[in-house]
């Protein structure tokens, strides 16, 4: 198993200190260009995910990939995540993932 | 400071009126009554005094001191009322203005008699008061108070009532029990209903039949007999019910009809029995043979069809079991009828229904006998075509088997969206999105309701914390997963009779060669009931342990009944379905309610855990209390 270039568990909030790195974050999707998705990050701001979207697409989807700006991340690995989702529950891991348990993930 | 009585009160209240609301002074307060205690009140206007009867609900007045001999009171409910050419008042609200106030005026207080009294009861008087002993003390208001205790006859009967109080200077009456006695046969006052009382001297009520028992048979050491009930309201909500027994259903059974009004009069009342009557009222009428009932074929709209005291379903989670009282909720699911075996080897029909209402809590109903298949059935056809009717409830019995439910007892009676306010109420927020609300039963989870909240444990604490040693079972709840299953013996064949709302689920024995033998309900019968009894290893991070799951938590663990892995293994020979049952449930995780219980087996000391809950995980729940879990025992560095 690789472990050189984890993905660090983001939002929309953490997302800025991870630019240019890998990262993974779980999307409600908005809207679906075929090229891109809107979607809505687990804090609520809007996030614009690249690449390519599987066919179908759940409502929740999680994509890993390269954070290129703050808003937006070119997604290597999308896995469908349904249409049922703790947004809550996954913000806080979020939180805590990059927070006082940062050395347990990164 | 002494105030002013009320004029010629007294008077005022002899003559009918009823509405004066007077200030009278109370001379003497004396409590008397053989089965029940009545408070009698001796009431003065400052020049005239007579007896008032206290009704029962106010003798707490008296018992709490916040009315006294000397207080002045005002008197808001009354009835004035002649007993036997005597006149009594009957009080049935008042209020205290004076506590304690010397005696106003110059009241003349009745001499009374001295007639020696005929026990009309063989049994021995009560003594009331200490003062009655010394009869011959004549007080400074010159009144003695002659054994007044037995004149009340619990029986009820009008004749025989010998009050004590006379009118003054007449000769004492030669009253005997059987004497004809010459009575005013002019109709009597319509009053209400919840003004009735034993010492009324001649009443009628007017008031609409909202329920009409069955007639029955019945044979006692008396011989055999038949009686009937049924229940009146009148337009001031109040209620009781009429019995008849023997020549008198012959009388009235056939001439009473629900729905319609009559005038009744000349009945006796006596108490009512709470067992089974379960009107607001503590007396009830008996109707005789000189007793009249008559149709009014006028349409009374003042006097309800119904009158009902809905309770919502979330005052009946802390409703007392086996109490009495009306429900009203939208019907959301409606189960099929099942036959039971009663006890005395009876069989009946039972339904399982779903209520819910306003506050979101749902809670069972069951419906016995012809309710499965009249309302029952009709209220299934409604809910399969999508409709979900209201449904009110009239004198259901509260049960705390499971939780708490509601089942009908022979009493009560199903409304089918009825006509009324709260109805009207029910259907508008279901079809605005109560429908959709998140139900939660209080008859399922209450069983472990107030226990919803177990402590967190791993596996290994059961044994490090000495749990289950002390008197008491230690309850907890761990998250853990089945690891195996014990498949040679995971189930007992169980005695499907019910003893009264359970089933009797007690092992039963092989008879013969295709019967099975309760020993408990001492019956046979073709087909038993499988029960889970398995014998399941959990494990958790911390370590494992064997626990023992029942009916319930076994469904929950293998995801079928009993009876079907029975069928599988034994009757179908279908080890493959069986297998793969069992296999699906392995390594799966739950949060399981352990009960823990050290017991003596021989000579030895055994730890007896046994699953009491069985839950399949929320994530989302479960997540939100790692969360709290992590940060209540995470100190922050920085």
């Amino acid at each position: 198993m690789d472990t050189s270039n984890p993905a660090a568990f983001v939002n929309a909030e953490l997302l800025r200190m991870y630019v240019g790195r890998r990262v993974r974050a779980v999307i409600q999707v908005l809207r679906n260009d075929g090229g891109s998705i809107f979607g809505k990050s687990t804090d609520e701001q809007e996030l614009v995910i690249k690449g390519q979207p599987p066919n179908p697409l759940t409502t929740f989807v999680e994509v890993i990939g390269i954070a290129d700006s703050n808003r937006s991340i070119q997604a290597e690995i999308w896995t469908n995540f349904g249409d049922n989702f703790d947004v809550s529950s996954y913000n806080t891991v979020c939180q805590l993932a990059n927070g006082d348990f940062k050395h347990l993930f990164i | 400071m002494p105030v002013n009585l009320t004029a010629n009160a007294i008077a005022a209240i002899d003559a009918g009126d009823v509405n004066a609301k007077p200030l009278v002074q109370v001379l003497d307060i004396k409590l008397i009554g053989s089965s029940q205690e009545r408070y009698r009140f001796l009431l003065s206007d400052a020049v005239a005094t007579q007896h008032a009867m206290l009704a029962t609900q106010l003798n707490d007045r008296v018992k709490t001191g916040r009315v006294r001999r000397g207080s002045v009171i005002q008197l808001i409910e009354y009835i004035g009322s002649t007993v036997q050419k005597r006149k009594i008042i009957v009080i049935l609200n008042m209020e205290t203005i004076i506590l304690d106030c010397d005696v106003i005026g110059n009241p003349s207080v009745l001499e009374l008699d001295s007639l020696p009294e005929k026990p009309l009861s063989s049994g021995p008087r009560p003594s009331i008061n200490n003062s009655v002993a010394g009869a011959q003390n004549l007080s400074r208001t010159s009144y003695n108070n002659v054994k007044t205790s037995s004149s009340l006859n619990q029986g009820g009967n009008m004749q025989s009532f010998r009050p004590t109080v006379q009118p003054s200077y007449q000769p004492p009456p030669n009253y005997k029990n059987h004497g004809a006695i010459m009575r005013n046969e002019a109709p009597a006052r319509i009053i209400p209903i919840a003004a009735l009382n034993p010492y009324q001297g001649r009443w009628a009520i007017k008031a609409r039949v909202t329920a009409k028992g069955d007639l029955r048979r019945y044979n006692n050491a008396r011989g055999d007999g038949k009686v009937f009930s049924f229940d009146l309201l009148d337009s001031d909500g109040g209620e009781i019910r009429v019995t008849c027994f023997n020549a008198v259903v012959d009388r009235f059974y056939d001439t009473i009809e629900v729905g319609k009004v009559y005038v009744i009069s000349k009945g006796s009342l006596k108490p009512a029995q709470k067992n089974f009557n379960h009107l607001n009222n503590e007396w009830e009428i008996f109707l005789e043979t000189t007793s009249s009932v008559d149709l009014c074929p006028d349409e009374d709209t003042s006097i309800p069809r119904q009158q009902f005291s809905f309770r919502p379903i979330s005052e009946i989670a802390n409703a007392e079991s086996n109490s009495i009282l009306d429900i009203i909720g939208v019907v959301v699911t409606v189960n099929p009828s099942v036959p039971i075996m009663r006890k005395n080897g009876m069989e009946t029909q039972r339904r399982i229904l779903n209520l819910k209402d306003q506050s979101g809590l749902t809670v069972e109903l069951t419906l016995w006998g012809d309710f499965c298949n009249r309302e029952g059935q009709q209220l299934h056809d409604m809910v399969e075509a999508g409709i979900f009717p209201i449904l009110a409830v009239k004198a259901g019995k509260v049960n705390d088997f499971s939780g708490k439910s509601i089942g009908t007892i022979s009493a009560t009676q199903l409304f089918i969206n009825p006509d009324s306010a709260e109805a009207d109420s029910l259907r508008n927020w279901f079809d605005r999105g109560g429908k959709d609300t998140a139900s939660h039963s209080i008859t399922k989870d209450a069983i472990l309701g107030g226990m919803k909240n177990e402590t967190r444990k791993c596996l290994t604490q059961i044994k490090d914390e000495g749990l289950g040693r002390s008197d008491k079972p230690d309850w907890i709840a761990v998250k853990a997963t089945v690891s195996f299953i014990k498949t040679d013996s995971f189930c007992y064949t169980a005695c499907p009779l019910m003893i009264g709302d359970r089933q009797c689920n007690k092992k039963v024995t092989k008879s013969g060669n295709s019967a099975w033998l309760c020993d408990r309900c001492n019956q046979e019968f073709e087909e038993c009931d499988y029960r889970y009894l398995l014998q399941v290893q959990i494990q958790d991070y911390s370590g494992m342990t064997w626990v023992t799951a029942f009916q319930e938590a076994g469904e929950e663990i293998l995801g079928c009944s009993a009876k079907e892995l029975y069928v599988w293994k034994n009757e179908m020979q279908d080890d493959l379905k069986f297998l793969e049952v069992i296999q699906n449930c392995l390594f799966r995780e739950f949060i399981l309610k352990l009960k823990i219980k050290e017991e003596i087996y021989g000579d030895e000391q055994k730890l007896k855990i046994t699953v009491v809950k069985a839950d399949k995980l929320n994530y989302s729940e479960e997540s939100r209390f790692l969360f709290d879990s992590i940060t209540k025992r995470h100190v922050t560095t920085y």
